[in-house]
């Protein structure tokens, strides 16, 4: 896993310092909130509609179990006992107090994180595929591409004050895990015709108030181009991209008003300027960091042992488990595995400290120290042994981590709305547990097979509503909150703005319509379609139907 | 956002956030600030509401509160007219926080 070298370290902890004297100065009323607010955004913390609320960068997604231990360390002594995990593969904390903030940033910096560029007009954490250096799908992992970009990106001058906040994803298999097209760069890892590796630049995708699916800048980039084309992409966004709007800011809409030919254009003119050797970085520093991701020392062990197998056959609990949450890896013998943090009793994406605690001792005896976050908000154990699964699917249920949804119908993509978040319009949360409640029955779940409902609270579309199967956005009128439905929405490689059905709901009226829907779709579906693929060949209307009968 | 400008309808309370813990507080009847927003003044008199914003603006001043603004209350019921407001009385609800200190 990454390290730090000396220079980010000694960043990271001046930062910390800095921070300290200004939340000094701040309680002792030298510096005012307009002076101060700035500062603390740039230190990921915000004002919420209760609390403050701090959010922790986990870069691409990746920790080691040392740096999970810390984020429960932080919910169990500045927070109220757990952790909210993002869409956006971070880590946030709902109740923390000013005063303890520096202590919690120091604290952060002793295992190398932090919160910087959690917030603000610059370049945000870079997300990942969480399955990176795990998953045979991939080309290479993509994960020093996303560190390279980091350190590039890190306190950027030219970068740090775009017109915009800027979202970059990246990936490496054609099955897309991270939603490049709805981020203002995608990047995928791909061969060209000549077998060389390189990169696929997508650019201005997006959700938020105008959700656009982001178009292709560039088919084939050369490994070493990559930096210099960011640049110059960046500068066409940092000198055309609205700055009188701030609902026209973003890159998307410049793309958009732009034409994407026009736009290309604009780069490809941009980047003939740039004298690439400036920016390249040198092979040695290349693999210095691509060292860091090496693949842990994988022993060579036959597929599907006969343990596994064995325990298959006798444990119904633990063959529903593993068909559900077990993917494929790339090592033969090893499995990843998924935690869903969508119990039915949990907000999504809520872990508690202990639940923290025992995740990161798991992913010392299991999968070598290391986990990940995802943009589903859920865990991942990237590289377990098919031979542990049975022993960890026991320790799992113990810690109430075993809900076998991944990818079903309540495996819910939920922002924190109304209940936490200053800008909602409506709650998110309650939705999501009545659907839980609606859709218990596992059995039936399964039945229903791979659904993706995801809500926001408000426009910002931080749930991801757009590209749900079945989105839902929380509005409010009058004092009343009602839920406006999406359908058709895809947030995978074929990725696509789902289409609102018409007037909103009560969540009573929204929840019977959605399982009247599901029950269409199990009526209608052809051998092999999922809720979307049904959808998709037999238009909104028979479900509008059934969705306002 | 704070927005001290007060163009309210009806009765009127002050609420704002501590600046050290970032709960959320309404000002009381003696002008202290409260987090019960039952004990919270909620009033039509204007000379009352300009001792609120002046209370309110030297506290800011004084860094005991940030994001000073006024809230419409509805006069039958005596809760904040806005549906946030409505929430930032009653907190979440839900909170993983909750079932955690009921076990
Ligand atoms: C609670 C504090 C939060 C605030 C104040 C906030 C604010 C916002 C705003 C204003 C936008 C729209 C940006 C734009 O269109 O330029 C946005 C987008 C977004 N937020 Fe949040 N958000 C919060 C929490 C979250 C959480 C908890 C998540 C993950 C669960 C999240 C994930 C996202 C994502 C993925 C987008 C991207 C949509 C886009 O393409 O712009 N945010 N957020
Ligand atoms: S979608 Fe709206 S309510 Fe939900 S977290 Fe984002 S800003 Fe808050």
């Amino acid at each position: 896993m990454y390290r730090y070298d000396e220079f980010d370290a000694q960043f990271v902890a001046e930062r910390t310092k800095q921070f300290r004297g200004q939340v000094e100065r701040r309680l002792a009323g030298r510096l005012s909130e307009n002076e101060f607010r700035p500062l603390r955004l740039m230190n990921g913390l915000y004002l919420q509609l209760h609390a403050y609320m701090l959010r922790v960068a986990i870069p691409y997604g990746t920790l080691s179990s040392e740096q999970f231990r810390m984020l429960a360390h932080l919910a169990e002594k500045y927070d109220r006992g757990y952790g909210h995990v993002t869409t956006r593969q971070n880590m946030q904390y709902n109740w923390p107090k000013l005063p303890d903030v520096p202590d919690m940033l120091d604290d952060l910096a002793s295992v190398q994180m932090h919160a910087i560029q959690t917030s603000g007009n610059c370049i945000r954490n870079v997300t990942c595929d969480p399955y990176a250096g795990a998953t045979a799908e991939e080309i290479e992992d993509p994960r020093p591409m996303a560190e390279l970009i980091r350190q590039w990106s890190t306190l950027h001058p030219e970068f740090t004050f775009l017109p915009r906040k800027f979202k970059i994803a990246v990936t490496a298999a054609k099955k897309d895990r991270a939603l490049i097209k709805a981020h203002d760069i995608g990047i995928q890892i791909v061969k060209n015709k000549a077998g060389e590796v390189g990169y696929k630049i997508i650019v201005g995708g997006g959700l938020g108030r105008t959700p656009i699916i982001g178009q292709t800048l560039r088919e084939f980039l050369p490994k070493s181009e990559l930096l210099a084309y960011l640049t110059a992409t960046l500068r066409i966004y940092n000198r055309y991209g609205r700055r009188d709007n701030k609902y026209k800011a973003r890159i998307k809409i410049l793309v958009q008003e732009t034409g994407i030919k026009e736009f290309t254009e604009q780069v490809e003119a941009e980047y003939a300027t740039i004298d690439i050797s400036d920016i390249a970085v040198s092979q040695a520093e290349k693999d210095r960091i691509t060292a860091y991701f090496a693949s842990p020392d994988f022993e060579s062990l036959e597929n599907e042992p006969a343990g596994y197998t064995a325990e298959l056959g006798s444990n119904k609990a633990f063959a529903l488990w593993a068909k559900n949450n077990v993917a494929a890896h790339k090592a033969s013998g090893y499995a990843i595995v998924n935690i869903s943090l969508k119990p039915k009793e949990l907000a999504p994406g809520d872990i508690t400290a202990e639940q923290m605690r025992i995740t990161a001792d798991l992913s010392d005896k299991y999968s070598f120290g290391e986990l990940r976050t995802t943009h589903q908000q859920n865990l991942v154990l990237p590289h377990v042994k098919q031979s542990d699964l049975p022993a960890l699917f026991t320790e799992l249920q113990k810690a109430g981590l075993a809900s076998d949804n991944i990818n079903l119908i309540t495996d819910i993509i939920c922002c924190p709305g109304m209940d936490f978040c200053a800008l909602a319009t409506a709650r998110s949360i309650p939705i999501s547990q009545a659907i839980a409640e609606r859709f218990a029955d596992p059995e039936r779940q399964r039945t229903i097979g791979e659904m993706q409902i995801k809500i926001s609270g408000c426009i910002n579309a931080c749930g991801h509503h757009h590209v749900g199967h079945i989105g839902i956005l929380g509005l409010e009128k009058a004092g009343v909150e009602f839920y406006q439905v999406k359908l058709g929405g895809d947030a995978s490689e074929d990725a696509a703005i789902g289409k609102v059905t018409g007037p909103g709901f009560s969540q009573e009226e929204l929840i019977d319509g959605i399982e009247n829907m599901v029950e269409l779709y199990l009526a209608k579906r052809e051998e092999g379609e999922r809720f979307l693929d049904t959808y998709n060949r037999i238009g909104m209307a028979p479900f509008k139907e059934v969705l306002y009968a | 956002m704070s927005t001290l400008k007060h163009k309210g309808k009806g009765p009127q309370a002050m609420t704002a956030n501590e600046l050290r813990d970032g709960f959320n507080v309404w000002l009381d009847k003696n002008l202290d600030w409260t987090r019960d927003y039952e004990n919270s003044l909620r009033t039509e008199d204007q000379d009352l509401i300009d001792r609120m914003q002046l209370k309110a603006e030297t506290d800011e001043a004084k860094n005991i509160v940030v994001g000073t603004y006024f809230i419409d209350v509805e006069p039958d019921t005596g809760l904040p007219a806005r549906y946030r407001e409505k929430f930032r009385v009653n907190g979440p609800s839900y909170d993983t926080a909750d079932l955690l200190e009921a076990k």
